[in-house]
């Protein structure tokens, strides 16, 4: 995939991206919010053959889709959505994991990692903000947060049930 | 009566807006339609019976408003200003810009020159023959979604081009034409006063920019405002006293203030203000617009507006071209840069100033109503203008799009 990115003086942003199917897709992005998607034409690249625009609350809204925090694609395992060095990552429970069973005081996660677990997502409830006594289940989906290096040491604790 | 003052105001802004309700119904640009109100309601406009809607007692106060607009807007152009991105938007722009300045104002040059015009009228004409409308330009490319064409860039490549010249030029022409005298040495010295205050004041904003910084760190959005709103006057009125244009004043406090940590706070609080009064400006232009005058300008202006068009679309052709655009975007380009807007208004009004022919003004006012009406509607239409044009030049034909098939 290839973005390319150009500034529209008075206007706001454009984002011209090349899918790997062979797509072109611009993005343009106001300065008064609103946003807009162009699907082009595979055959003429300058003739756009639909258009989307989006106030800033419904891009959000899509943004969230396409990076499946609303369903995650059942092929993936993991997802992740980074903002600058900041890294959310939704992650599953392995069903042979070490630490099931363990609560997260248990594993003492922080410490151990620097990363916290800010919610946990499971087959019948949605514990947002855990405390200390949750316990981790296997199939669980755990949000992490934290940067790159302390969201991988809290997965790899999470596995082996230590560092 | 003081009362009658405010309710005047409020028709005029009653009569604004309706232009501004007009010109999204029917889809085109409000600047027209502003000038317009304004000529059907000023002062030379017929009383019928007791509908007497000259604004007599308020034209100070909407003058006034009115030039407040141009401070705005050129406030607002000068935070948008940038050498340093017009050299990042790269050559084929600087290249396009120059082949787009040559032809368009060696055009306006030319047409005053042959009807004998004077000096100074020459070069207004040719600043407002040259220099296109950038808020109607982009208003347009947003309005009929273009943005994410592939020329759009070059377009507002050229727009940033004209904006520098329009920087100089207005420096330079007001020099010329608020001294008042014609004699090489005066003209000389307040030419090179405008400029040496641009340069003095452009150098003493980067020196003094941390100290502007700090000044304006206040936590307050209102105190912010006023200092702002402050700053912006004082050095306005300033140039005006050593007669440099007030506009150039305007745009100097947008240039030194683009290089503060502010910039974005107050873009922010500048557009609904540039939004207001800009109306306002176009409106009381056309307020001192006489209609029964506009007549001796029509054969000039309809001329001027050829040349203009002809002259927009070669630069367009050849600029696109060399940039490696295709025919198609280069039509795009050469109808898209046509609307002529504030500038030319600009420009007018520091004629009129400055004493020059009054013939300027309906010129200006004429050749503007016509390109703001004109030029967005060709950049509607360039789909079937390039079609057109396509099977005389031999350009390639438009393909045929693959529309989604709907299922039966």
């Amino acid at each position: 995939m290839s973005i390319k990115e150009t500034e529209l003086p008075g206007i706001g942003k454009k984002f011209q991206i090349e899918t790997r199917s062979g797509d072109k897709m611009v993005i343009v992005v106001h300065d008064d919010g609103r946003r807009e998607i162009y699907h082009f034409d595979s055959n003429d690249p300058e003739e756009s053959i639909s258009m989307v625009t989006l106030d800033d609350t419904e891009a959000r809204c899509v943004a969230g889709i396409l990076g499946g925090m609303a369903y995650v694609p059942k092929a993936l395992e993991t997802v992740e959505m980074a903002l600058d060095d900041m890294v959310f990552e939704w992650y599953k429970v392995e069903k042979d994991a070490q630490s099931i069973g363990k609560t997260i005081g248990d594993l003492d996660i922080r410490k151990k990692t620097g990363a916290a677990i800010i919610a946990i997502i499971k087959k019948d409830e949605k514990v947002l903000n855990p405390g200390p006594e949750e316990i981790i289940t296997p199939g669980a989906t755990i949000v992490v947060l934290g940067d790159r290096k302390q969201v991988k040491a809290c997965k790899e604790l999470i596995l082996h049930g230590g560092i | 009566m003081p009362e009658q003052v405010l309710l005047e105001i409020g028709l005029a802004l009653a009569i604004v807006a309706f232009a501004g309700i007009l010109a999204a119904r029917f889809r085109i640009s409000i600047v027209p339609l502003l000038i317009l109100a304004g000529m059907v309601v000023g002062p030379h406009a017929p009383v019928i019976g007791i509908l007497d809607f000259r604004f007599i007692k308020s034209a100070p106060l909407i003058d006034f408003m009115g030039r407040v607009g141009i401070l705005f807007l050129l406030f607002s152009l000068g935070l948008e200003f940038s050498v340093g991105r017009l050299l990042k938007a790269g050559r084929s722009i600087l290249v396009g810009g120059s082949i787009y300045m040559a032809i368009n104002f060696t055009l306006g040059m030319v047409l005053p020159i042959i009807w004998g015009w004077p000096l100074r009228e020459t070069l207004v004409v040719a600043g407002l023959i040259s220099i296109s409308s950038s808020a109607i330009v982009a208003k347009v490319l947003v309005d009929l979604k273009r943005t994410a064409r592939p020329e759009t860039e070059m377009i507002l490549g050229l727009m940033l081009f004209q904006d520098v010249f329009v920087a100089v030029y207005l420096s330079i022409i007001s020099g010329l034409v608020l001294t008042g005298s014609a004699s090489p040495p005066s003209v000389l010295k307040s030419t090179s006063l405008a400029l040496g205050f641009m340069l003095g004041l452009i150098l003493a904003g980067r020196k003094l920019a941390p100290l502007i910084n700090r000044l304006f760190n206040v936590p307050s959005d209102e105190v912010f405002m006023l200092m702002v709103f402050a700053f912006l006057t004082l050095v306005a009125g300033f140039s005006e006293t050593i007669h440099v244009a007030e506009a150039i004043g305007a745009l100097l406090v947008g240039l030194i203030l683009a290089e503060t940590d502010h910039l974005d706070r107050i873009e922010h609080i500048v557009v609904p203000f540039r939004d207001f009064f800009g109306a306002l400006f176009f409106f009381s232009f056309g307020l001192s617009i006489d209609p029964l005058t506009l007549g001796g300008a029509v054969g000039p202006v309809l001329v001027a507006v050829a040349a203009t068009l002809i002259g927009n679309f070669l630069a367009g052709i050849i600029a696109g071209r060399m940039a490696g655009y295709s025919y198609r975007g280069c039509t795009n380009i050469g109808l898209t840069i046509t609307p002529r807007g504030e500038f030319s208004i600009i420009l007018a009004n520091l004629a009129k100033t400055g004493g020059l022919l009054p013939v300027l003004q309906p010129f200006a006012a004429l050749y503007v109503l016509l390109l703001a009406i004109l030029g967005p509607l060709l950049t509607k239409e360039s789909k079937w203008i390039y079609s057109q044009l396509a099977r005389i030049f031999g350009w390639p034909a438009l393909k045929e799009t693959n529309k989604p098939r709907r299922s039966v």
